[in-house]
C-alpha cells in the first residue's frame, strides 16, 4: 500500500468523542496537577504514594470514565473502600429519604441520618410523595406511616410480593403467589387483574394514567388499564427477563436480562386508548458483562447499569455504566474490585447510590461528574443496633422526595 | 521542540497554564494513537489519562533535553499494545456468550481504514501508528518498543502488504 495514502487515511480517521474525551482528561490532569503543587518533598514520592495523597483526585478518577490503567491504581489503594467515607450514617448524602431493608425488617432514613424501623415486613415501597410505605409481611399487604403507623391492612391467598405505588398515589399493584392484582390506596377496591404473571414486579406507567405493565405466566408482556382491566397493550418479553423499567417521560420500556438490555419505544394513543410498542433495540454493553441491574433516571434522560464481570484471576469486578436514553454514549461512572448492589436514583437524578457490601459502604456518586464522591461506611452496624457481628449487608428499597411538610 | 522545551521548565516550575498547553498539543494524538490501536474509544481514553497523569507523576524528573511528545507517545502505545493483548486473551477464555461486542463504528470517514486495521496484529497496528500518524522513523520505533530495527521493518512491510489487500490498492 502507498505509504503517503496510509498516512492520510490515518490522519482523516477520527477516534470517537475527541472533544469530550480531551474535556474530561483536562480535568483529570488539572486536578492531578493541582495535587501535585499541593504535596511536600515529592520530588522522591513514588506513584502509589502519589495516589494516596491525592484525595480529591479521586473524585476526578472515578468520575471521568477512565481507563484500566488509572483505576488499577485506584484498585490498589481503595480496595478497603471509598477513603474519607463518613465513618457513620449521620446523613444522606444530597438530602432526602431512604427505605432501606435489614434482616429485622424496612427502616425509613431521614436526611439527617436518623433511622425508624417500621416493622417485621420482607419488602417495602415508598408511596410516589414519600407519605406512605406500602409493605409486604407473609400474606400482608400494609400501607404505613414514615412513623410507623400502620393505616390499613389486607389479606391476600398467598404470599405478598412486590408492591409497587402508582405514580398518582392512588392505586398499589402487588403480586400475590402468582397472582397479579391492584388495590386503590386507601386499601378498598382489591381487584385481581391477572391470575398467572412471572416473578417480575411490576411497573406503572409514568403519564399518571393507571396503566401498569408486567410479565405475565407465557412471557408476554402486558399493559393494562387497572382502572377498567382492559389490556392495552401486549408485546414478547425476552424470556429470562429479571427486570424492567418505564422512562420517566413515558416513552422507553427497558428490559433487562442476565446479558443484555433492550430498549423498546413506546407510545401512548390517547383518543384510541391504545399502545404503540415499537421494535427492540440492544444496548450495546461490555464483553463478558453479567447485567445486574438497570434503571432509568427519575427524568428519564439517562440508564444506570451495574454490570459484573470476572477480572482475570482477581475475582470479580463491578462497574456502573450511565448510558444515554436512546441507549448510546455509554459512560463508566464507577469501578471497583468485588460486588456493587443496591443501584438507586436521587429523586432529582442527580446522584446514585451503589451499596458495596465487600467493604460495608454506601457510596453516592455524582452523575453528572463534577461533584467529589462521598461514601458512607458501617452500613450494617447501622441496620443492626444490638446485633454487633451478626448484622448483614442491607438493601435500598427506594430514596425519595424530602420530608412532608 | 524549543516551546516545548519551555513548557515543560514552566511546568516543573507549578505553571498550570503550561501544563494546559502541552496537554492540549498533545491530547488527541495520544488519544487517537491508543485508539488505532485498541479499537475501543473507552480504553483509549483510559490510556491516553494514565499516560498524563504518569507524566505529572514524573515532571520533576524529567530530562528537560529529551523531547516530551515521544516520551509519552511511548508510553501511551506501549500500554495499548498491553491492553490489546489482555482483551484478546480475554476473549480467548471467555465463555461463548460473553463474546464481546464489535467495538463501535468509528465515524464515517476512517470507516474503512479501522476495518482494515483491525485485521492487523496489534504489533503491527502500533508499528502503523508510530510510523504513519506519529511520524516516528523506524529507528525511532524501534527504540520506542524494544525492538531490533529489522523487526519494525517487516512489521511495516507486512502491515501496508496486508492494508493494500484489504483496502483493494495496488502496491
Amino acid at each position: 500500500m502507498n505509504e503517503e495514502r496510509l498516512r492520510a487515511l490515518l490522519r482523516e480517521t477520527r477516534a470517537p468523542g475527541e472533544a469530550e474525551a480531551e474535556r474530561r482528561g483536562l480535568l483529570l490532569v488539572n486536578a492531578a496537577f493541582e495535587q501535585r503543587q499541593a504535596r511536600p518533598g515529592r520530588l522522591v514520592l513514588p506513584r502509589l504514594a502519589v495516589a494516596l495523597a491525592i484525595g480529591t483526585l479521586l473524585a476526578a478518577l472515578l468520575l471521568s470514565p477512565a481507563g484500566a490503567a488509572v483505576r488499577d491504581w485506584i484498585d490498589d489503594v481503595f480496595t478497603v473502600g471509598v477513603q474519607d467515607a463518613q465513618p457513620a450514617l449521620t446523613e444522606v448524602p444530597g438530602g432526602g429519604r431512604l427505605l432501606v431493608q435489614s434482616a429485622r425488617g424496612p427502616w425509613v432514613v431521614q436526611p439527617d441520618g436518623s433511622r425508624r424501623l417500621l416493622g417485621r415486613y420482607g419488602e417495602a415501597t415508598w408511596s410516589p410523595r414519600g407519605l406512605f410505605v406500602g409493605a409486604a409481611a407473609g400474606h400482608t399487604l400494609s400501607a404505613i406511616e414514615p412513623d410507623g403507623t400502620v393505616r390499613w391492612s389486607l389479606s391476600a391467598d398467598a404470599p405478598v410480593a412486590d408492591p409497587r405505588w402508582s405514580p398518582s398515589g392512588v392505586r398499589i399493584a402487588y403480586r400475590a403467589g402468582r397472582a397479579l392484582r391492584v388495590v386503590v390506596g386507601d386499601g378498598s377496591g382489591d381487584t385481581l387483574l391477572d391470575r398467572g404473571v412471572a416473578a417480575v414486579p411490576p411497573v406503572w406507567s409514568p403519564a399518571g394514567h393507571h396503566l401498569l405493565a408486567y410479565v405475565d405466566a407465557p412471557q408476554t408482556l402486558a399493559i393494562v388499564n387497572t382502572d377498567t382491566g382492559e389490556r392495552v397493550g401486549v408485546a414478547g418479553a425476552p424470556a429470562d427477563l429479571r427486570e424492567f423499567d418505564w422512562a420517566g417521560n413515558g416513552s422507553w420500556l427497558l428490559f433487562a436480562t442476565r446479558r443484555s438490555l433492550l430498549l423498546r419505544p413506546i407510545a401512548v394513543d390517547k383518543l384510541a386508548g391504545e399502545l404503540d410498542l415499537g421494535g427492540g433495540r440492544r444496548i450495546r454493553l461490555p464483553g463478558g458483562a453479567a447485567i445486574e441491574s438497570a434503571s432509568f433516571s427519575p427524568q428519564g434522560e439517562t440508564i444506570a447499569v451495574l454490570l459484573e464481570r470476572r477480572d482475570g484471576d482477581r475475582g470479580p469486578r463491578s462497574e456502573v455504566l450511565l448510558i444515554d436514553a436512546a441507549g448510546e454514549r455509554p459512560r463508566r461512572l464507577f469501578s471497583a474490585p468485588g460486588h456493587l448492589s443496591d443501584l438507586t436514583w436521587s429523586p432529582d437524578g442527580d446522584s446514585l447510590l451503589i451499596g458495596w457490601p465487600d467493604v460495608d459502604q454506601w457510596v453516592f456518586i455524582p452523575a453528572g461528574g463534577r461533584d467529589r464522591i462521598r461514601a458512607v461506611s458501617d452500613i450494617s452496624a447501622a441496620f443492626a443496633p444490638g446485633e454487633p457481628g451478626l448484622a448483614s449487608f442491607p438493601r435500598v428499597e427506594g430514596w425519595c422526595c424530602p420530608a412532608p411538610r | 521542540m524549543g516551546t516545548e522545551n519551555r513548557l515543560v521548565r514552566e511546568a516543573q516550575r507549578d505553571s498550570q497554564a503550561a501544563l494546559t498547553e502541552l496537554y492540549s498539543v498533545h491530547w488527541r494524538s495520544a488519544y487517537r494513537a491508543a485508539y488505532l490501536v485498541v479499537h475501543d474509544g473507552t480504553a483509549a481514553e483510559d490510556i491516553a489519562q494514565d499516560a498524563f497523569l504518569a507524566a505529572i507523576d514524573a515532571l520533576d524528573r524529567f530530562d528537560r533535553r529529551r523531547p516530551f511528545g515521544p516520551w509519552l507517545h511511548r508510553i501511551v502505545v506501549n500500554r495499548a499494545i498491553d491492553w490489546a493483548r489482555r482483551e484478546a486473551l480475554r476473549r480467548e477464555v471467555a465463555e461463548p456468550a460473553s463474546t464481546p461486542d464489535p467495538p463501535p463504528p468509528p465515524e464515517a470517514v476512517g470507516e474503512t481504514m479501522m476495518a482494515a486495521l483491525a485485521q492487523l496484529p496489534v504489533e503491527q497496528r502500533a508499528t502503523v501508528v508510530l510510523r504513519y500518524l506519529l511520524d516516528y522513523t523506524p529507528g525511532e520505533i524501534a527504540r520506542m518498543l524494544d525492538l531490533p530495527r529489522g523487526t519494525v521493518n517487516s512489521r511495516l512491510r507486512r502491515a501496508l502488504d496486508r492494508l493494500g489487500d484489504l483496502l483493494g490498492e495496488e502496491q
